[in-house]
């Protein structure tokens, strides 16, 4: 699965980070979304899934995603 | 409820959603001051309406509609919202000013309250209230409030700041008028007072600037190269001033209070010191039940919001204390459960405007209760010992919380 921030509705409650700072960390600028790993390894999925729910701006989604054809993406 | 018009209901609000809330009056022998709004979020009132009370004002109860009255800029502005009405009032900045220009300060204030900001300052919030507790520990009581909750994050704020702390007696006394004070003159010199105060304090910092939050303000310069106007930059610090101390001040109230009366919360958070995913969850849960800010907006134009008319200057509070226990959003809203896992509180606000102060304001109270815990893991309340003054309004808390345990 693939895991997408939408910036523009991000306001930087980190709830994200806070929940799963494995692939979620907040930039120093102004506190926003930072995307470590955008395919979402399988051992934290569920974790992945608890923070989209956890966003309270609604930022957040998760995308099925054959691997291969987002291997050339980074967050 | 009886109805009472003093100012005339005006003609835009229909006769049934029309209801009688003074958000100011906690009725006597109400011992927590947010029962006023569980009241009304259960009795049958429309989940939009109009007061004639304070000025006249809407009030929402749903969270959608708290939620959007944050978002949605176009129709809520934050400039001139005061409850009852005051104007002139200080154009707090950014907090005053709505999307885009907010930017400007917002963009300024934003890194130095970044989650990686605040982490810089754990060390510090740990010494202050070690510090703090080992004054009292050994007494076996404390009221907690001038002991404690008033004096942390007001010693946060100075140490922001770089200000000296022998003058921490000075900003106890301005805050404590600025939020307790009833008395028209008082209010209206105390405010002169803080402006005095931040004036001297940023002409200061302009000559020696120092690695405090302070200097950055004053230093910082616009798109163009120069310093923001002088009075934005008094603003933005009247703004850091008093949206720092009360909030923090009162949400701590709230939990301890709660501790105090729950032997198993006690625990729980004491089972968790080392761990702390655990530990925020349950902060985290503490926040959603002891949301203490009721915030306002004004209308920008006439329009219509959900099928309601609204007019232009209208007034609308957004509690968030309502908002939180939205049975349609929150399982078994009434219910603490310290390991809530969907927690979608709006405690600190969402949309453009999110508290900016909300990581650090929520690491104070972490720390806080960790050192608390380490030092004195079991308390109660004094009994009898008038806990209960408690006050309404844009923030919500208590006058005093006597608390012992034994030593
Ligand atoms: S939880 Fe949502 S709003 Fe907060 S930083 Fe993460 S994506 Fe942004």
């Amino acid at each position: 699965m693939k895991v997408h921030v939408n910036l523009s509705l991000c306001q930087g409650h980190a709830r994200c980070e806070e929940i799963c700072p494995e692939v979620f960390a907040t930039d120093t600028v102004e506190g926003k979304c930072l995307i470590l790993k955008d395919i979402v390894p399988d051992d934290l999925l569920e974790k992945a899934r608890l923070v989209v729910r956890n966003c309270p701006e609604g930022a957040l989604r998760l995308s099925r995603d054959k691997g291969a054809a987002a291997e050339g993406e980074t967050a | 409820m009886t109805l009472l018009f003093q100012p005339p209901r005006p003609d835009h609000v229909p006769a049934d959603r029309i209801v009688d809330f003074d958000f100011f009056h906690i009725p006597p022998g109400m011992t927590d001051p947010a029962e006023i709004w569980h009241d009304l979020r259960r009795s049958d009132v429309p989940r939009i309406f109009y007061t004639p009370r304070n000025g006249g004002h809407w009030v929402f109860l749903d969270y959608a509609d708290i939620v959007e009255g944050y978002r949605n800029h176009e129709i809520f502005s934050t400039y001139q919202t005061p409850i009852p009405p005051i104007e002139p009032f200080p154009v707090m900045q950014p907090q005053g000013v709505d999307p885009p220009d907010h930017n400007v300060f917002r963009r300024l204030l934003a890194p130095m309250f970044t989650p990686t900001a605040v982490r810089g300052m754990v060390e510090e919030l740990e010494k202050r209230a070690k510090a703090l507790i080992g004054g009292f520990a050994d007494k076996g009581e404390c009221d907690f409030i001038q002991d404690f909750a008033a004096r942390y994050p007001t010693g946060t704020f100075l140490y922001l700041f770089g200000l000296s702390e022998d003058r921490l007696g000075e900003f106890l006394d301005l805050a404590g008028t600025f939020f307790r004070s009833t008395d028209p003159a008082a209010r209206a010199q105390n405010v002169v007072d803080i402006y005095a105060v931040l004036e001297s304090l940023f002409r200061e910092k302009e000559r020696n600037p120092g690695n405090d939050i302070a200097s950055a303000i004053v230093t910082a310069r616009d798109a163009d190269g120069n310093q923001h106007p002088w009075q934005d930059i008094l603003n933005c610090g009247f703004l850091l001033f008093v949206a720092g101390l009360d909030t923090v001040t009162n949400t701590m109230a709230y939990i301890w209070r709660y501790l105090a009366t729950t032997p198993a919360a006690r625990r729980h958070f004491r089972d968790r010191l080392d761990d702390p995913d655990a530990f925020l969850r349950a902060i985290e849960e503490l926040m959603r039940i002891n949301a203490v800010s009721n915030l306002f907006r004004r209308v920008t134009h006439d329009c219509t919001f959900r099928g309601v008319a609204l007019r232009k200057n209208d007034r609308v509070i957004l509690p968030n204390t309502v908002a939180n226990r939205d049975p349609t959003v929150f399982e078994n809203p009434d219910m603490i459960d310290l390991d809530r896992k969907v927690n979608t509180h709006v405690t600190f606000g969402v949309g453009p405007h999110r508290c900016v102060g909300s990581h650090l304001a929520k690491r104070e109270v972490m720390v806080s209760l960790a050192e608390w815990l380490r030092r004195i893991p079991d308390f109660e309340l004094v009994p009898d010992s008038g806990e209960t003054r408690a006050f309404g309004g844009s923030v919500m808390g208590f006058e005093s919380l006597k608390l012992r345990w034994d030593v």
